[in-house]
């Protein structure tokens, strides 16, 4: 009776161990890609979040001074009230530029 | 001996298998059976650490250039919290807190907390500053733990404050929109907090489609609004300004593009600081501008005449006998000087507030008509994108009494928000259609994608020859009348009408002594870029809206020429 199981030219178990320790390597990998993804991600969002708190201070102060420039009586300051007020044409606007 | 090590070799690997089905089973039920379970525990483990941190997306004011301002945005800083099983000397615990926090508890409360030996974690301290919180976590104190912590800012503190509305606790345990902006776009404004416990596996496993389009992100992102933040604080202080000059009850001002209704300044007085609720009246929390009706006297005149125009029962050239009052089912109407003035023109009405005019004007349109007209006006709700958005009260108008509707024609005895006149009067400013008011332009979504929101409901309520004419009477009344014809501008025509009725009194009646002021304004006239609503209810020791928001209302439209260089409609000759 002739013989017919496959024949391999490698140790069947030899490619067993290889291929799990080829999967356990890449699912460490994967598993330290995924946890560094997920360091940086929030790291990012707080850096993103730090910077816009930071623009929310200016903003704070820029509406500040505007409110401070509207609430400035000028009278009070000093200066005086124009004697006359003149309408000049928009284009004289332009042409002073 | 061979087949003993097959049959080894078999073994081990059915145990592999076994095992790593095991794991498999394991993953299966960790990570998408109880996911969710174990992602809240790891945020109790983690609450104030990063991952638990407070997110919201921004409102935006918009500059007359396209500049975003953050009108709502998120402040960074540090909370305290202490562990009283650790700690082992309050008071120099509690000195170094209390030295480095602006608020803290109070000492006794402190020390309450620290006898609480069988809890690890309670806060005692919130809103550290940047520096002070890195100062405090230096000392490095044992059972004392700085934690990043991040809460809602609203950078022009009162600016606009009761439309921008403000994220709370409410009745529940999450923050959210409980008012005005934040609480209509709170969907848009919300954001899930899931993203960063986003467990690769568990979602190729569950979804695969949102790791390739996230739907969040199509519905997440910053509201920016219509409000121009230096007209916005024009406005506020004007109004805040004038309720203290007056000790007003309460004031405020609604400044609107009437062509496309977008609302570029809208200001109410008192008011409150978004950023420091603890001591702010409940009441402020609404908005006067949508809850609460007034009735707003003979800034109702210019409506009247209009749909009396519109209607064909007048004409600019019909004149009519003032007698000075009319007794109109058992109750006199009277001109506000009580003088008669004989047969005069329809403009006199308008320029000279005439309340016999404008009775009579309603008796020429008849019931049905008048009717028909202010429910176009007045009978909906704006739309406007504020919450509790309240009705128009015109009881009046379903009776058959004649008295109801000669009343109505000067603004007594029907009642509207801010916001439905402003809606009502832009029609006769824009050529006879009611647009909707509106405080949002775009949606900036998380995906980056800008979305314009459409706001392009029109009601057609009058004909656009009515309207000019009407506009005409109200230009008069600013060159002609306004300060004595001093409020002409020579190079901008400007279109007003002030109103003053009586405040109704609980009792039944109006008071005789108690008024509500009103004014409104639109320029250029015949093609207008600005209308300007103001009112303030209960002024002490004025009587008419002449004396009180004039000075306001001129000052706004000065301001709003230069700051947007508005060019002259008029005075002028072309010059090559």
């Amino acid at each position: 009776m002739r013989n017919s199981r496959i024949h391999f030219p490698f140790s069947l178990v030899s490619f067993c161990t290889g291929v799990v320790g080829v999967l356990l390597v890449l699912y460490i990998g994967l598993i330290a890609v995924v946890m560094s993804y997920a360091t940086v991600t929030v790291e990012f969002s707080h850096s993103v979040r730090n910077d816009e708190a930071a623009v929310a201070m200016l903003e704070g102060r820029y509406l500040a001074n505007v409110a401070s420039i509207t609430t400035t009586d000028y009278a009070i300051a000093g200066y005086a009230l124009p004697i006359a007020k003149i309408f000049v044409p928009a284009k004289s606007v332009t042409a002073l530029r | 001996m061979r087949a003993q090590f097959r049959s080894r070799i078999r073994l081990v690997l059915a145990f592999l298998v076994l095992v790593a089905l095991g794991i498999l089973l394991r993953l299966y039920f960790v990570q998408i059976v109880n996911g969710e379970e174990y992602s809240l525990k790891a945020d109790r483990q983690f609450a104030s650490v990063s991952s638990g941190l407070f997110d919201r997306g921004s409102i935006y004011f918009i500059r007359k250039d396209g500049a975003l301002i953050s009108a709502a945005t998120l402040a960074t800083g540090f909370l305290v919290a202490i562990n009283p099983q650790i700690l082992t000397d309050p008071e120099s615990a509690y000195f170094a807190i209390s030295s480095a926090a602006s608020s803290t508890i109070s000492h006794d409360g402190f020390m309450a907390a620290t006898a609480k030996k069988s809890q690890v974690y309670i806060e005692v301290a919130h809103r550290l500053s940047e520096s002070a919180g890195q100062t405090l976590s230096a000392k490095a104190i044992p059972g004392v733990q700085v934690l990043r912590e991040r809460w809602r800012q609203y950078p022009g503190v009162s600016l606009a404050s009761q439309s921008i509305g403000i994220v709370s606790y409410g009745s529940s345990d999450t923050l959210a929109g409980r008012t005005g902006l934040e609480a209509v776009y709170d969907g848009t404004l919300s954001r899930s907090g899931d993203s960063l416990y986003k467990n690769f596996f568990a979602e190729l496993f569950s979804n695969v489609g949102n790791l390739l389009v996230n739907a969040k992100d199509a519905r997440e992102g910053d509201i920016i609004t219509t409000i121009e933040p230096e007209v916005q604080t024009r406005l506020s202080n004007n109004v805040a300004k004038l309720n203290q000059k007056y000790s007003s009850k309460e004031s405020g001002g609604i400044i609107m593009n009437p062509s496309t209704g977008a609302i570029i300044a809208i200001a109410s007085y008192p008011t409150y600081d978004g950023n420091n609720l603890q001591t702010v009246d409940p009441k402020l929390l609404g908005n006067p501008f949508v809850e609460h009706v007034y009735e707003f006297g003979s800034i109702m005149k210019p409506i009247t005449m209009a749909a009396a125009l519109d209607a064909g029962v007048v004409t600019t050239g019909t004149t009519y006998k003032d007698t000075g009052c009319i007794t109109v089912n058992t109750r006199q109407i009277c001109n506000w000087d009580l003088k008669a003035r004989g047969v005069i023109p329809m403009r006199q009405i308008i320029m000279q507030s005439l309340n016999v005019g404008a009775s009579w004007l309603a008796d020429q349109l008849g019931q049905e008509k008048f009717r028909d007209y202010f429910t176009r006006l007045f009978g909906e709700k704006t739309g406007i994108d504020l919450p509790n958005e309240t009705g128009s009260l015109l009881t009046n108008l379903r009776k058959s009494q004649q008295v109801g509707y000669d009343t109505a024609a000067f603004g007594q005895g029907i009642a509207v928000t801010p916001v439905q006149m402003i809606r009502a009067l832009g029609a006769l400013a824009n050529g006879g259609e009611m647009v909707q008011p509106h405080l949002v332009s775009a949606i900036r979504l998380n995906s980056g994608i800008e979305r314009t929101l459409e706001w392009k409901k029109k009601i057609k309520v009058f004909s656009a020859t009515s309207t000019r004419d009407t506009v005409e009477m109200m230009s008069a009344l600013n060159d002609e009348i306004l300060y004595g014809g001093k409020a002409k501008i020579p190079t901008m025509s400007v279109a007003v009408k002030t109103g003053t009725s009586q405040l109704t009194s609980p009792n039944g009646g109006y008071y005789t002594d108690r008024f509500f002021h009103s004014f409104v304004g639109f320029f250029p006239a015949y093609n207008p870029r600005f209308i300007i609503l103001l009112y303030t209810n209960d002024p002490k020791g004025v009587q008419y809206a002449s004396e009180t928001l004039d000075t306001t209302f001129l000052d706004i439209v000065h301001f709003l020429i230069d700051y947007y260089g508005v060019p002259p409609d008029r005075g002028f000759q072309e010059t090559s």
